[in-house]
C-alpha cells in the first residue's frame, strides 16, 4: 500500500488497488459534484468520467470547490476545474471530460462501476437512474434544497444509493409522477435554486462514505439501498423512514429482460486480440 | 476489445444456492444464465445477467466420465428460452475451490459443441460459459463473427459489497 493511503489502511489491505481500478462517472460538477470529485481523488480513485456542459459563473463561486476568481474571468469549463483538482492530487489519474450533457454520451456510462448524480432536476435523476439500472450500475444521488418556512428557511437534502435488483428511487417515493409533472410545467421558470457550500459538502461526504463502504467495506453491515435525509436546521443526517417501511419490498419497476442492455444491440466489428488462441 | 460481465449479488447468490445442491447421481450441477448485452465505448461489450435457469434433475445424463452431463432436454429448454426472449444464454457451473477458476478441457470441448446451437435461436447475441469458484469467476463468450471464444476481461458482482475480478490469462488454454 502506498504511503499516502496508510492512514486509511482499515479499508482493507487491497483497498488502494480496488479504488485504483474503480471507474467512476460524476454527472454534474457544481456544488455537490465538485466536493465528490475532490474527496474521491484524495481517497485514491484514479479513473474518472466527468460530465458537465457548463462554465464557471459568478454565482458558482460561493460553493464550487476548486474554482478560482481567474476561472470566472476565463470562463473555465467545470470539467476543467474538476480535472485540474484531480490531477493536482493524483497526476497519474485518468480523467475523461465530457463538456456536454450525459444523455448525449450515455454509452460512456456503461463501463462505469458507479455513477454519482449531482443533478438539479427530478427528470434528470429519473432518466439517469433508468440508464444506470439498464447496465447494472449502482447510482448514488445527492441533492439539496431550501424551502421557505414560517420562521425562516429549511435546509434539507438527500443521499440515495439506488442499487440494481433493489429498491429504486420511485419505490422510495423520492421520484413521484406529480413531482416530475410539476417540474415539467415550471420548466425554465424556476431560476437558480438555493445552494450553499456546507450543505453540499455534508451531502457529498455522506455519499463518498456510502461509496467507500460499498467498494472497500470496513464493517459487515452492508446496505444495498441507502436513503439518507439531511436536515440542515438540526445538522443531522438520518436514514429515511421511507426506506425502513419498504425494506421487505421488491422493486417492481426494473424487472424485465428488456430493461437490461441495449434495446437493439448490434455487434460492432470484432477485433479478436483477447480471443482464445486468436 | 473488452468484454465485461455483470451480475447482481442476489442473482449470483441464487446461482450458488442452486448449484450447490446435491444431485441424485451427477457429481455436480449446471445451469444457464440468460443475459442481455450492451456496447461499450470505445470498443467492447458488457454482458448483463438477467435470470438463472437451473437444469432439472431429470435432464442430466448418467455419464461417469464427467461431473455433469446435460441431456438434450436441458439444451432444448435453454434454446427455447433464448428463442422466446431476446437473450444470450451462458452455461454456468462451479469448480469447488477458492481462487481463480478456469475451464477444464472437457468444459471447453462440450461448450464449444452446444454454443453454436444458440446462434440458430439468437444469431445476433453472444452466448457462452461461466465457471465459478467460491470466491471468483471466469467466463468465455462466443459470437458468430469471431472464430474463437473471447475471455471476459472483467467480472463484476453488483451489490453490497461490490466485487470485481479481472479476466484470467487465456494463455492457460
Amino acid at each position: 500500500m502506498k504511503e499516502r493511503f496508510k492512514r486509511q489502511s482499515f479499508l482493507g489491505a487491497r483497498s488502494d488497488l480496488i479504488l485504483n481500478d474503480c471507474v467512476v462517472a460524476i454527472i454534474g460538477l457544481g456544488g455537490g459534484g465538485s466536493h465528490v470529485v475532490q474527496q474521491l481523488a484524495h481517497l485514491g480513485v484514479y479513473n474518472f468520467i466527468l460530465f458537465d456542459p457548463d462554465r464557471v459563473e459568478e454565482t458558482n463561486l460561493n460553493r464550487l470547490i476548486g474554482a478560482t476568481a481567474q476561472d470566472l474571468v476565463e470562463g473555465t469549463l467545470k470539467t476543467v476545474v474538476a480535472s485540474r483538482m484531480i490531477k493536482g492530487i493524483n497526476p497519474d489519474a485518468s480523467v475523461e471530460c465530457i463538456n456536454d450533457t450525459w444523455q448525449e454520451h450515455h454509452a460512456l456510462l456503461r463501463g462505469c462501476d458507479v455513477i454519482f448524480g449531482c443533478l438539479d432536476s427530478y427528470r434528470d435523476r429519473y432518466e439517469l437512474e433508468i440508464a444506470s439500472r439498464r447496465y447494472l450500475t449502482p447510482y448514488l444521488d445527492i441533492g439539496m434544497d431550501v424551502h421557505e418556512a414560517d420562521e425562516g428557511f429549511c435546509v434539507s437534502g438527500q443521499v440515495i444509493l439506488s442499487m440494481p435488483d433493489h429498491l429504486c428511487m420511485r419505490c422510495l417515493g423520492f421520484l413521484r409522477e406529480e413531482l416530475l409533472a410539476r417540474e415539467a410545467e415550471n420548466y425554465g421558470a424556476a431560476g437558480g435554486r438555493p445552494q450553499v457550500v456546507w450543505a453540499n459538502g455534508i451531502l457529498a461526504s455522506a455519499a463518498v462514505g456510502v461509496f467507500t463502504q460499498l467498494f472497500t467495506p470496513w464493517h459487515k453491515s452492508h446496505a444495498a439501498t441507502v436513503y439518507l435525509e439531511y436536515d440542515g436546521n438540526t445538522s443531522s443526517i438520518t436514514s429515511s423512514n421511507r426506506l425502513a417501511s419498504m425494506k421487505d419490498r421488491e422493486c417492481p419497476h426494473f424487472v424485465g429482460f428488456r430493461d437490461l442492455g441495449d434495446p437493439f444491440w448490434i455487434p460492432e466489428p470484432v477485433r479478436a486480440e483477447r480471443s482464445l488462441g486468436g | 476489445m473488452i468484454v465485461a460481465f455483470k451480475i447482481t449479488g442476489r442473482l449470483l447468490a441464487r446461482v450458488y444456492e442452486d448449484l450447490s445442491r446435491p444431485h441424485p447421481f451427477a457429481a455436480e450441477r449446471v445451469g444457464f444464465l440468460s443475459c442481455r448485452v450492451g456496447a461499450l465505448r470505445p470498443a467492447g461489450w458488457v454482458v448483463l445477467a438477467h435470470d438463472f435457469h437451473p437444469v432439472a434433475d431429470a435432464d442430466y445424463l448418467r455419464d461417469r466420465s464427467v461431473g455433469a452431463m446435460m441431456g438434450p432436454a436441458a439444451i432444448r429448454n435453454a434454446l427455447q428460452f433464448a428463442l422466446g426472449n431476446e437473450v444470450g444464454m451462458f452455461h454456468v457451473h462451479i469448480h469447488g475451490h477458492r481462487g481463480n477458476p478456469w475451464f477444464s478441457g472437457v468444459d471447453l470441448r462440450e461448450t464449444a459443441k452446444f454454443v453454436p446451437d444458440f446462434w440458430h435461436a439468437r444469431p445476433q447475441l453472444v452466448h457462452g460459459a461461466i465457471v465459478l469458484s467460491w470466491d471468483s469467476a471466469a467466463g468465455l463468450c462466443w459470437h458468430p463473427q469471431v472464430p474463437k471464444p473471447i475471455v471476459f476481461s472483467k467480472f463484476s458482482v453488483v451489490g453490497a459489497p461490490m466485487r470485481t475480478w479481472r479476466g484470467q490469462d487465456e494463455g492457460k488454454v
